[in-house]
């Protein structure tokens, strides 16, 4: 596992900063360059600050923009440079309770846009970051300004929103369309029946609500990732989940299918949940095939190459995130390896998948 | 609820096919239209409407946003990329019995491009507002002038960012140069074969030792550049169709997976000497009964051979967004982007256009390489290019999927007006999605497979074939 936070040594009466590890030499204030490296200690200063981190190589972290949390003598890795998968936290607080979260909700938030906003100025050009949650849009009027406050200075940069649906209004049209073309909202369906998604997004009136939010996004031509994780609850649903996504959603960029992560709820709820797609892909394969049909972008994400039938590998994404990913003992030998998404660090052979088989 | 206006057509005395202006279609019992016209459908039914995206309950909700997107859909085509036709010359070395485009003798004079023309072509292409683009070359025999094939792939290639060349060739002389100009990925080869050898050679060649020639010129260029580069067309006369069967084999035996069956087009000097090229009775007889052949060969063999256009019709119902092949699109308005370019440096808006000034019928040309593009005529064309208005398209399930070919009604009725259903394009597209439409439906473990592989899909889904209730 790549961590994300560092151990990091500095004046404790410091407030938290955001700084930016200088690749070479430093480009603003905010930079800090090295200045000693010692046995496992990298000692960098930006301004009059210093500041140490342990048990990294100066390449691991150049680039990185850093939150440096004096109090707590860690540095959190908000953006590393060389990984595409770079995710603010926005709060983790939610008014759903899904069966399969990997991130259960908290009941308190802490504010931490101003951290985000001088991070997002120090991003990588091009960059996309993530924004997830709990629930990003519970403050959505601070989620929105912080992103008008960062594509004002880099409107080279994109967010991927992911969000339950839940918040939006007539009233935001104009500003998502605005937006729309570096915004990319992944709004979580489970199924086309209201009660079996109100079930497993454990909140009653959730499709009710979810159904006039994603017309929203249709209106303003947003780009719009449905997402849907597969589980025993909804499985057998996937085709005509596929059917409701191809006649009422067509404007959705894409549809990500995507396997569960075992944490969280979805540690406590895996015998209850997990679907075990490697012995039957059939309401997978159909939904699948239903959306090729109406010409209609599809993704697997989560899902070992050697579980998807070879007629629907090319839509297996390498999807999990580097910091977070594994392989088997077993793929050693497989020549798919270094197209497939492998596994997530905390999935267990003996409850997972019947059939890892290397090709 | 408030339902969307909803066409249908019967498919026979007890079914009935309906569909929206999204094309969204399923289908009836016939009692259904009664119910529907008498406002009197049924609870199950008014649901099924509903779950289908053919119904709303306010404008702005789920439903309804996800109709405008389908519907949307079906009136856009595609923007971004050009397709030209390019005839370099109309020389050729073969005298096909239903020539379309009244070729001239090989050894004629005057009808080829000149170096002025060449210039005056390569400067039309070059204010094409696109980055991609299409270059189909057509003849005559276009390998007669390699030189001018040359000298537009150098140009395109530096001038846009993707360009594919399709060389319609009769493959009948092949030498080293030609042989090196296919031997680029972006060149693509299309030629006729119409069948078993006695067949191409009384359709093409009137000489056995030239068909033979061919044959082996076939064999050559698939060995040299793989059949995926190469795409082979039989053009059927109707006088003496070939056996389906035989036809079939003689593609399949040369490693072709598609094909795409004509009509002899009734222009150019096949008006006078094939009759049976008026009618549309006897070419959808003989079209329906080959697609059967093909479905239960395909089911027998296991390998899997698609009739072009049947398949692409049945792509063009199942979603929007099919709109490369210029021959079936709807709005299909006439711009420089899909022109055609004669030997002569006129312009026109498709082929058959072309053919109809030659014959003399009547001058469709919108402009030509010297004067640029001729935006008065374009304006008059442009309505007789889209269907959504006819006042006979209006009523017809298939309209979304449908186009319009107004140059063909003027060159078999000298007119644009007709009655839709009077025309050959309409007789014959009906029949194309009657079939389509009753294939899509069908439960025949044969239909399925073939379907299914046209598709790309492992099985056929059954939310392709919604019933009501
Ligand atoms: S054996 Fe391992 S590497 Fe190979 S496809 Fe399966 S999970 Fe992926
Ligand atoms: S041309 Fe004929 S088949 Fe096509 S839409 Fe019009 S009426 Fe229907």
């Amino acid at each position: 596992m790549i961590p994300l936070r560092l151990k990091s040594e500095c004046d404790r009466t410091l407030a938290p900063f955001v700084t930016r590890i200088a690749e070479e030499e430093p480009r603003c204030a905010e930079d800090a360059t090295l200045w000693s490296e010692e046995a496992g200690t990298l000692g960098y200063q930006t301004g009059q600050i210093k500041f140490r981190l342990s048990d990294v190589a100066p390449a691991e972290v150049a680039g990185d923009v850093l939150l440096v949390d004096p109090r707590r003598q860690i540095a959190h890795r908000l953006i590393r440079a060389a990984s595409p998968h770079n995710t603010f936290l926005i709060t983790e607080q939610c008014d759903q309770l899904c069966l399969m979260c990997s991130q259960p909700p908290k009941p308190q938030h802490q504010d931490m846009f101003d951290h985000f906003l001088a991070a997002s100025r120090l991003a990588p050009t091009g960059a996309q970051i993530g924004l997830s949650g709990g629930e990003p849009l519970l403050h959505k009027d601070a989620l929105f300004a912080f992103i008008d406050a960062v594509f004002a200075t880099r409107d080279d940069l994109c967010f991927h929103i992911l969000t339950n649906g839940q918040y939006f209004e007539r009233a935001d049209l104009a500003w998502l369309r605005k937006h729309r073309a570096r915004l990319l909202w992944g709004v979580p369906i489970y199924s086309d029946n209201p009660a079996t998604h109100d079930e497993i997004v454990g909140k009653p009136g959730a499709f009710a609500q979810l159904s006039p939010n994603l017309a929203l996004l249709g209106l303003a031509g947003a780009a719009l990732e449905l997402r849907t994780v597969v589980l025993r609850q909804n499985a057998p649903g996937l085709p005509s989940l596929a059917d409701f996504i191809a006649r009422h959603l067509p404007f959705a960029a894409t549809w990500a299918i995507m396997q569960m992560e075992r944490i969280g709820y979805g540690r406590m709820n895996w015998g209850r949940c997990f679907f075990d797609s490697s012995i039957d892909f059939a309401s997978l394969g159909a939904a699948i095939d239903l959306m090729r049909a109406r010409r209609q972008d599809v993704t697997l994400y989560n899902f070992p190459l050697c579980t998807v039938p070879p007629a629907y590998r090319d839509l297996a994404a390498r999807s999990i995130s580097d910091w977070k990913q594994k392989y088997l003992p077993a793929c050693a030998t497989c020549s798919l390896r270094d197209d497939c998404a492998g596994f997530f660090e905390w999935y267990r052979e003996e409850d997972g998948f019947m059939e890892i088989r290397p090709q | 609820m408030q339902i969307w206006p909803l066409r249908f057509r019967d498919l026979d005395d007890q079914r009935t096919i309906l569909a929206d202006d999204s094309g969204a279609y399923f289908l009836a019992e016939s009692g259904f239209v009664d119910r529907y016209a008498r406002d009197a459908i049924t609870p199950p039914e008014e649901r099924f409407l509903r779950e289908k995206g053919h119904a709303f309950e306010w404008a702005g909700d789920l439903a309804h946003t996800g109709f405008l997107t389908r519907w949307s859909r079906r009136q856009h085509v595609g923007g971004g990329s050009a397709y030209v036709i390019l005839i370099p010359t109309l020389r050729c070395n073969l005298k096909c019995s239903y020539c379309q485009v009244s070729r001239a003798p090989l050894a004629a004079q005057g009808f080829d491009w000149d170096s002025e023309t060449l210039q005056k072509v390569l400067g039309f292409l070059d204010g094409l507002p696109v980055e991609e683009i299409q270059i189909e070359f057509q003849g005559g025999e276009p390998f007669l002038r390699l030189d001018l094939l040359q000298a537009v792939a150098a140009f395109a290639r530096r001038r846009f960012q993707r360009v594919r060349f399709v060389v319609c060739s009769n493959l009948q002389t092949l030498d080293e140069d030609i042989l090196a100009f296919l031997d680029s990925e972006d060149v693509l080869i299309s030629t006729s074969l119409d069948g078993p050898h006695q067949i191409h050679t009384r359709n093409r060649t009137a000489d056995s030792a030239l068909t033979k020639n061919f044959l082996s010129n076939l064999e050559r260029v698939i060995g040299l550049i793989g059949p995926a580069r190469v795409s082979a067309l039989p053009t059927i006369d109707m006088d003496d169709p070939p056996d389906p069967e035989d036809l079939i084999a003689a593609y399949e035996a040369f490693g072709f997976t598609s094909l795409y069956l004509r009509p002899v087009n009734y222009q150019g000097f096949a008006r006078k000497s094939h009759p049976a090229a008026r009618t549309s009775t006897a070419w959808n007889a003989y079209y329906r009964g080959f697609i059967d052949t093909l479905i239960a060969r395909n089911a027998l063999t296991g390998r899997v051979m698609e009739e072009f256009y049947l398949a692409h019709c049945l792509r063009r119902i199942l979603a929007p967004g099919l709109d490369g092949h210029t021959d079936l699109r709807n709005p299909n308005i006439p711009t420089g982007a899909n022109a055609v370019i004669d030997f002569d440096g006129q312009i026109y808006p498709s082929d058959e256009a072309r053919m109809l000034a030659r014959i003399r019928r009547v001058n469709l040309a919108i402009g030509n390489v010297s004067d640029g593009l001729d935006q008065e005529k374009l304006a008059l064309l442009a309505p007789g290019h889209i269907n959504n208005f006819d006042p006979d398209c209006i009523h017809c399930p298939y309209q979304p999927f449908c186009g319009t070919d107004p140059i063909d009604d003027l060159s078999r009725s000298g007119r644009i007006d007709v009655p839709r259903q009077d025309s050959w394009f309409c007789q014959r597209h009906l029949a194309v999605f009657d079939l389509a439409m009753e294939l899509i439906y069908s439960k025949d473990p044969a239909v399925e497979f073939t379907l299914s592989r046209w598709f790309g899909l492992e099985t056929l889904p059954d939310a392709l074939r919604p019933i009501a209730p």
